[in-house]
Order: C-alpha cells, then structure tokens, then sequence
C-alpha cells in the first residue's frame, strides 16, 4: 500500500515537472536538427577544410567575405523586423481591436504577401523601378520617365522594402492571434477604471502581447537575414552581398568549406541576438490570457480616422498583394519579357508542344514532370503541415507549460535554429547526414521521406512560434481543475490545450503547408529528378530564360497558397466560437 | 551476424564484378548490339547543363522507341555538387552526365571515380583525341564579349578589352558574378593565365608597357582595373544577354555571355553579336564533356545516348545533334562541316581553356575576385 503510494506519487512529480517529456521533445529536436548542423561543423574542422575558418575570420579576405556582408546582414535584419513589427502590428490593431472598414478584408490580404515568394516580389520591383544601371529592359516607372536612381533601383533600400512587404504578414499573423485572444475582462476593467485608449493599448494590451511581438521580431529577424533570392536579385548588381549571398556564391563555386563556416557564424550571430530576446520574454511575468470565462471587447472607434487608416493599410496590401500579382500574371502571358502588357498568349498554360517556340515545351497543363511536380508538392506540403503541427504542438506545449530548466531553453533554441540556417545549407546538411545510410537505416536521399523529414525541421520554428505564442496564453488553470479530477497528460492535451491553441496551431500548419509548396533554398538541393516540386522546376524555368513557364508555375503555387489559407480561415472561424464579432 | 554480412558483402562484390565485366564489354559495343539491352533496361537518366536536353529527349524517343529518356537541366556547378552528394549517398541518379565546367569535373568527378570515360567506338576515329581525352567533349562552348548590334551596326564598338577599364565603359561592362558561376570563373583565371597577351594588349592601347601597381601580373591588374571600373554583376546569362542585346537601346552596355545565345534574339528581342575582333582575345571557349556515371543503372540505354548526342552519320549530324548544331557553339566531330553563320573556329579568336591548367589557379583568382568586390 505504502509502495504504491510512494510510487504514484513519484511518478506524478516525475510528470508535474515535465522532464519526460522535455527530454522526448529535446531528443526530438536534436536528432531532426543538432545531429544534421553538427555533422556541417564536423566538416568545415576537417583538415583541408579547417583553414576556411581564418580565410573567414581574419585572412585578406575576410572583410570582404565575412564582415561587409555581416554589416549588410545585421542592417537587413534589424530593420525588417522593426519594420514588420510596426506593419503587421499596426494591421494587427486595425483588423483585431477596430472599427476600421473591411476588417476582414483587411484580415485576408493581409496574411497573403507572405505566400507570394521574396525572389517573386523581387522581380516584380524590378518590373517597376529597374533603371538603365544594367542595361536591357528598363522599369515600367524609368519607361515612364521618370528618372529612378541607383539607389532605389538596386541596393539596401529595395532588399529592405521587398523583404518587409514580404515577412510583414508573418509579424500580422502571430501579432492577431495573439491579440484575438486577449481577454475582454482585462480591457473592460480599464475602461471602467477609466482608462482611455492609448492607455489601454500602452497598459495592457502591448504588455499582454508582448510575448507574441518579440517572436513575430524574431521570426522576421531571421527570415530577413537568411533570405537569399532578394538581396541576390537586386543587390548584386550594385554587389551588395549578405551572408546568405555569400554562402550560396561559396557553395556554388565549391567553395563548400567556407560557405559552410559562413552558414555556422550566420547561425551563432543570429542565435546570440535570439537568445537575447527569448530573455526579454521569459523574463517577464506571463499573462494567462485565455481563461474559462471572459469574453470579447468591444471594438475601439476610430471615429474621424476610420478611412484614413483604411487607405494606409490599403496602401501597404495593395503594393504588396496585388501589383506583384498582377506583374506576374501578365509576364506568364507575355511571350517577351520587354512588353508586359500586349502580345498576350496563352501557350505557356494550354500549349501543347510546338517545336519554333519555347524550345518545344509545352504548356504547363500538358507538362508531364509539372503534372508530377504538382501531386509531390501537394503531398509534401500536407505530410510536412501534419508532422510540423505535431512537433510543432509538443515543443510549444512543452516550453510554454515547464518553461523553467535548460531543457525549456534548450527547446526553445533549438526549435528556432532552422531559422538562422540558409536554407540551402539546410539542404546540404541533410544531405551529409541522411544522404548515407547510417545503421540498419537505408540512404534517405531521393525520397519522399527525406523531403518531409528536412522540411519538418526546417519549418519547426513556425509551428513552435506560432502555437506558443497562444499556448503560452492558455489558462493554466483549466489544465490544472483537470489534472486534479484525473486527467493524464495525452487527455489534457486533448481535450483542452489542443481545442484552445486550435487557432494558433492551424495557423502553424498552414504557414508550414504555404511554406514549403512555394520554397525554394531547401529543396533545390534535396530534390532529385525523380522527386521534382514545382518551385525547383519553376527556378529552373526562370533559370533557363523561360519566365513565362516560371512565372505561370508560381500562379499556380499562388493559388494554392491563397485556397489554402481561405479554406482554413473557414474552418476557423467555425472552430473558435468564441472569435465571432 | 558475421555470416550475413559477409554473405552480403559476398553478393555484393559478384554484382560488382559482373556489372564491371559487363561494362567492359558495353564499351565496345556498335548501338545495334546495344539497342536491345537498352530497351530492356527500359529507360534512361540524363543530367544535362543545357535546357536543349528537352530537344534531344523527344529525338532520341522518337528514334529508339521503348526507351524512355528522362533528361534534367541542371547547371554544371550544382550537378557537381548533386553528383558528390549521391556519391556519399551510394546511390546513382544519373546514368548520362553531360556538364561544362570542365575544370572542376575533371578534380571533383572524374579523379574521384563518380564519373567515367566513354567514346562511342562509332565516332573514335572522327573526334580529335585532345577532345577524347579525359573525357568525351561533345562541342565546344564559349563565354566571349558580345554586344548590341543593332546600337553599334558598324561593328564591335570595343577593339582591346583594355578599353573595358577607361572610363567610356564604366558601369556598363555586364557579366554574371565570377563568384556565382564557374564558366565565369574560368573566364577570368584565363585572363591571368594569358597575362603576356594581356600585357601586349595594354601596350597597343595605351602606347606603354604597363605598370602593374602592385598586381603579380597583367591579368590580375586588368581584373582589378576591370571591378574598379564599376564592372555591374548579376545573376545569370539571360540578365546579361537582356542587358546587352535588348533591341532599342541607345547606349547599350557590352558583357561577357555565351555567343551561340545569339540564336534567341529573334525569340526574345536581342541584338546581341559577338566582339570578334577584341584585343587580345574575346574571352574563352571550353568544352561540353559527355560522361557515363561510375555505375550507371541502365550501362546500355547510357552509352545509347551518347552515341546519339554524337550525331548521326547524316550530313549535319541528324537529330541527335540538332540541337547543338547552331552558330556559337563548335561540334568536337571532325566530319561535321562548321555552321555557316558562325565565325568558323579557326578564325574565332577565343582562348581554349586547359581544364587542367585553370583548375591550379582557379581558387586563387576566386579569392583575388572576392577581395575586389
């Protein structure tokens, strides 16, 4: 009798304390990501790879290998997170706690810019404000005659603006759930207690949201350091280089050692900020937000500012949406890239193969390995949103619930390190290490599982982020009347920490599904012919000078994207009746 | 345990070995001793640096139906590294590899045994044997000074690369980022590797032997010249040629891109032609190698392929070589007459790379690149 009490008891500490799991979680975490990262480090300490650390660090070329770029890198990052914070943020507040006209409009497009790739946008900014620096085709602005200077047309200033139209709807994502949830019975307090609206906002709502704020900070920080397509596309013809240019431009020439100590320093720099900022979070106290009772605040009226504001955040969708949609219509249908708007075929869709034009490829619908492409991204991106949300729900359930112990932070780190790793890096990483057979384990490289297994770790970060931020926010309490009437572990997590974080995990699954069908740096080198995705093959096309095929391929991954996140804004709203107006 | 792995090692090394003999003998076979073990094997992976490998897939199913050719365009520099990759994998991809980039195929592929040698017996004695060995070269490509030729219609408006660093030409020289492609690469460390020819170069421009200014020699001084004078980079040939060859243009810029790309003009409005004429040398000319993989899966349909890449026995080489028999690029097969619009090799003034040579300065001139950016 004795006996088993003390056991029941042991094992219920044993519980309390999370430290079976945590150690599943973090087990988890490192054999899907540490093992693959260490194994990139093991190889640049070889012996004829080792000097890649002081031709980086401190040789002739370092400045310009390493540190220029690293100044680039830092400037990228810090000012697209702000950027994205004060966007997604203020769209956030209008759609979220406003009276603002067609917020849910608003709502929709704003989580759109996001499914659009960076080098898309990219391209299309250089539609628009390409000068004559490089000759060829000039931007429909500079054809207009306007005189567009250098530094608008190439360079810091349009990295910056493209990459903050680009991420801002990551920020708008985590920063709504996030404020959806904040409880009414807070606001309502202030307002009988007084409180005006700024004070409000200032008082309860930045601090309760806080939490959410830095990582949607974080997750923009290091999407913008490590995106490659857009520095590439409009810095290099003024030779502006990031980290990620540089990693790619090493590993593209062979240079495999260097660009993987490029790709290490990429990863401990942006961890050390990370770090940083996890600190201010977890520092703080939390804030249950979702509780048993409460329910939704009334809206702010934004009285005489109502369109005003309406037009700004129509300004910043509009330019972020729509102008890079419609240029990337139009030159799937353009059969010369020099005049966007007339000549309009439909060949590159419905063409069958005809030999005096493209080279004989036909349209996309009669294109077999685009045909295959497509089910492998469908599936991929299902599979990947399903493994992700899973692993996903257990690191943030886990960090969020015993967030005190190295493991948590360990977590927590670790969860965020695909992030700060290049994606192409990523890629070789996983090469190096499922690539070969290792134990009973048969060579993963060309399968369909090295696809989803790369990929879930890859996007970790978005689903952790993302459900803990509303994790975090679930009423502890209702977990614990559970646990006290007798709920285990998987009973809770399924009857009341899943229902609850509902919002946050699907919103995980689908940046993850939207993520991966439309991603390009991890899978151009996983991919193998006999696995095609429809990105690498659109890259390919654009590659190739076939921007008609690429740009209708990314129509597709668009429309996609765009269904994907509609249907899920449904079932939502279904979902979480406690959400409606 | 021991006895199964031995056994296993056991069965793997008789696969080896038959697989080996059985290669052996493919080798010396004409295609119609090959033809019905290739339609056994059924089908046939072909990774190929050119997009013109869509061509050759509807050709070659055509000419021997029941093959299925699976060809994918894939830039030299990645198929390095995806050939390394699968390499370490233990698993093979492609049976046929068709790739430029000789100067690191030759270190990273062929000496480490992922790729092999093979020359149809067909067309041995109808190859030069510099275009045999190591590898089978298919053609020859190019990475020369081309310009607008619509904006210049009396000729090349450049007569020394020399000129590419006065101040006429600064930011309007166009090429892709040395740093980002190797044929580019390649193209600048010839330019060290002919330093004396430079340094001729200099002295007929500039009435003066040149003064090096702390550079080890004239091509790293023209290099340097080259990036101070505002040199723009970007990131493929297609930006180039749209660069350069844009119809309508009032000053156009001039660049380094590929001469036979002069066959799209018609098809994407470009004027783009070659500067010919340029002192010393328009830029460099290398070859596209055909390789078998180390142990292909399908030996036969593979060594199929590159008989059939090789051309047939009609005049301009048949469908197999269609593709390639356009003006700017130079078909290794010396029974084939040279395509009439092009400047025929023995005039065109490019330098031949020597794969092996480049490949011992190549990093060096990289990382002298990396300094000047």
């Amino acid at each position: 009798m004795a006996d088993t009490a003390m056991g029941g008891q042991g094992r219920r500490v044993f519980f309390r304390q999370g430290t079976v799991l945590k150690a599943l979680v973090l087990g988890l975490l490192i054999v899907l990501i540490v093992l693959p990262l260490i194994k990139t480090v093991l190889f640049t300490l070889q012996p004829d790879t080792i000097k890649a650390w002081s031709d980086v660090l401190t040789g002739r070329l370092s400045t310009n290998l390493f540190y220029k770029p690293l100044a680039n890198t830092l400037l990228i990052g810090g000012v697209v997170a702000t950027g994205c914070v004060l966007l997604g943020g203020f769209l956030a507040w209008l759609v979220v706690m406003t009276n603002v006209p067609f917020r849910k409009t608003i709502g929709v497009m704003a989580t759109l810019p996001f499914m659009i790739p960076s080098f898309a946008a990219a391209l299309a900014w250089g539609s628009l404000f390409r000068n004559d620096r490089v000759g060829g085709q000039v931007g429909w602005l500079q054809g207009m005659g306007f005189d567009i200077p250098n530094w608008l047309a190439w360079g810091m200033v349009p990295t910056l603006i493209v990459l903050t139209l680009h991420y801002f709807s990551l920020a708008f994502t985590i920063i709504a759930a996030a404020l959806a949830t904040v409880n009414s019975d807070l606001v309502e307090a202030a307002q009988i207690a007084g409180a005006k609206g700024r004070r409000i906002l200032m008082g309860i709502i930045l601090p309760v949201t806080t939490p959410a704020l830095v990582a949607a900070g974080s997750l923009c920080f290091a999407g913008a350091v490590s995106n490659f397509a857009t520095p590439a596309l409009l810095g290099l013809p003024v030779r502006m280089q990031t980290l990620s240019t540089r990693l790619f431009g090493m590993i593209e020439v062979g240079q495999v050692g260097r660009g993987y100590v490029i790709g290490i320093l990429l990863v401990l720099i942006s961890g050390a900020l990370l770090w940083a900022g996890n600190r201010i979070v977890s520092g703080r106290r939390s804030y249950a937000t979702i509780t048993g009772k409460g329910g939704r605040a009334k809206r702010f009226d934004l009285r005489g500012a109502r369109w005003p504001l309406f037009a700004v955040a129509m300004v910043i969708l509009l330019s972020s949406t729509v102008v890079p949609v419609i240029v990337l219509t139009a030159s799937s249908l353009a059969p010369s890239s020099a005049n966007l708007f007339s000549g309009w075929t439909l060949h590159y869709w419905f063409g069958q193969s005809d030999p005096s034009f493209a080279q004989g490829i036909p349209g996309i619908a009669y294109n077999e390995d685009i045909v295959r492409a497509l089910a492998i991204t469908l599936a991929l991106g299902l599979a990947v949103a399903f493994t992700g949300m899973i692993v996903g729900l257990l690191a943030s359930y886990t960090t969020a619930r015993f967030r005190e112990g190295w493991m948590s932070a360990a977590i927590t780190q670790i969860s965020f390190l695909p992030l700060l790793v290049p994606g192409i890096a990523f890629g070789a990483a996983y090469i190096a290490y499922l690539g070969a057979p290792i134990g009973p384990f048969p060579a993963l490289y060309g399968t369909f599982a090295l696809l989803v297994i790369a990929a879930t770790a890859y996007l970790l970060p978005f689903s952790v982020q993302t459900g803990r931020a509303v994790i975090q926010q679930v009423g502890g309490e209702l977990e614990e009347s559970a646990r006290i009437t007798g709920a285990g572990f998987l009973r809770r997590l399924a009857a009341i920490t899943v229902p609850l974080a509902l919002r946050g995990l699907f919103a995980g699954g689908i940046l993850i599904f939207v993520k991966i069908i439309r991603d390009l740096s991890l899978v151009v080198l996983l991919f193998t012919p006999t696995m095609p995705v429809l990105s690498v093959l659109a890259y390919r096309y654009a590659s190739e000078g076939f921007g008609q095929f690429a740009n209708a391929i990314t129509v597709v991954i668009l429309f996609l994207s765009i269904t994907a996140t509609l249907i899920a804004n449904r079932l939502q709203s279904k979902s979480q009746p406690w959400l409606q107006n | 345990m021991t006895f199964f792995k031995a056994a296993r090692l056991g069965a793997a090394g008789i696969l080896l070995a038959s697989a080996a003999m059985a290669d052996g003998h493919l080798s010396e076979m004409g295609t119609e001793e090959l033809l019905p073990l290739a339609q056994a094997e059924g089908t046939v992976t072909v990774y190929s640096f050119t997009s013109r490998i869509g061509k050759v897939e509807k050709a070659f199913e055509e000419a021997y139906p029941g093959i299925d050719l699976q060809g994918f365009d894939i830039s030299s520099t990645e198929q390095i590294a995806r050939l390394r990759a699968e390499a370490q994998a233990g698993i093979t991809n492609a049976d046929v590899i068709y790739i430029s980039d000789t100067p690191v195929v030759l270190t990273e592929l062929l000496e480490t045994g992922i790729i092999a040698r093979y020359v149809p017996p067909r067309v041995a004695e109808r190859v030069a044997p510099e275009f045999q060995n190591p590898l089978l070269a298919q053609r020859l490509s190019t990475k020369v000074l081309m310009y607008n030729e619509e904006a210049n219609p009396n000729g090349a408006p450049v007569t020394n690369l020399w000129q590419l660093t006065m101040d006429e030409w600064s930011g309007r020289v166009v090429m892709v980022d040395p740093l980002q492609r190797g044929d580019y690469l390649d193209l600048m460390t010839e330019i060290v590797l002919r330093s004396d020819e430079m340094a001729a170069a200099y002295e007929t421009q500039f009435g003066a032997a040149i003064n090096l200014d702390g550079a080890a020699n004239a091509g790293e001084k023209f290099i340097a010249d080259l990036f101070a004078n505002d040199v723009i980079l970007v990131g493929s040939t297609d930006d180039v040629n749209a660069a350069i060859g844009a119809l309508g243009q009032d000053n156009p810029p001039v660049g380094f891109t590929s001469y036979s790309d002069r066959r799209d003009n018609e098809e994407e409005g470009w004027a783009l032609q070659v500067a010919n004429g340029v002192e010393p040398a328009p830029g460099i000319i290398f070859p596209a190698v055909l390789a078998l993989s180390a142990e292909p899966n399908n030996p036969a349909a593979a060594r199929l392929v590159i008989d059939f890449l090789m051309g047939d026995e009609s005049e301009t080489g048949g469908p197999g070589l269609a593709p390639f028999y356009v003006a700017g690029d130079y078909v290794t097969r010396t029974d084939i007459p040279p395509h009439p619009d092009a400047v025929p090799l023995d005039d065109f003034t490019a330098w031949r790379i020597a794969p092996a040579e480049t490949a011992t300065i190549r990093a060096e001139i990289g990382d002298l690149i990396l300094t000047l950016q």
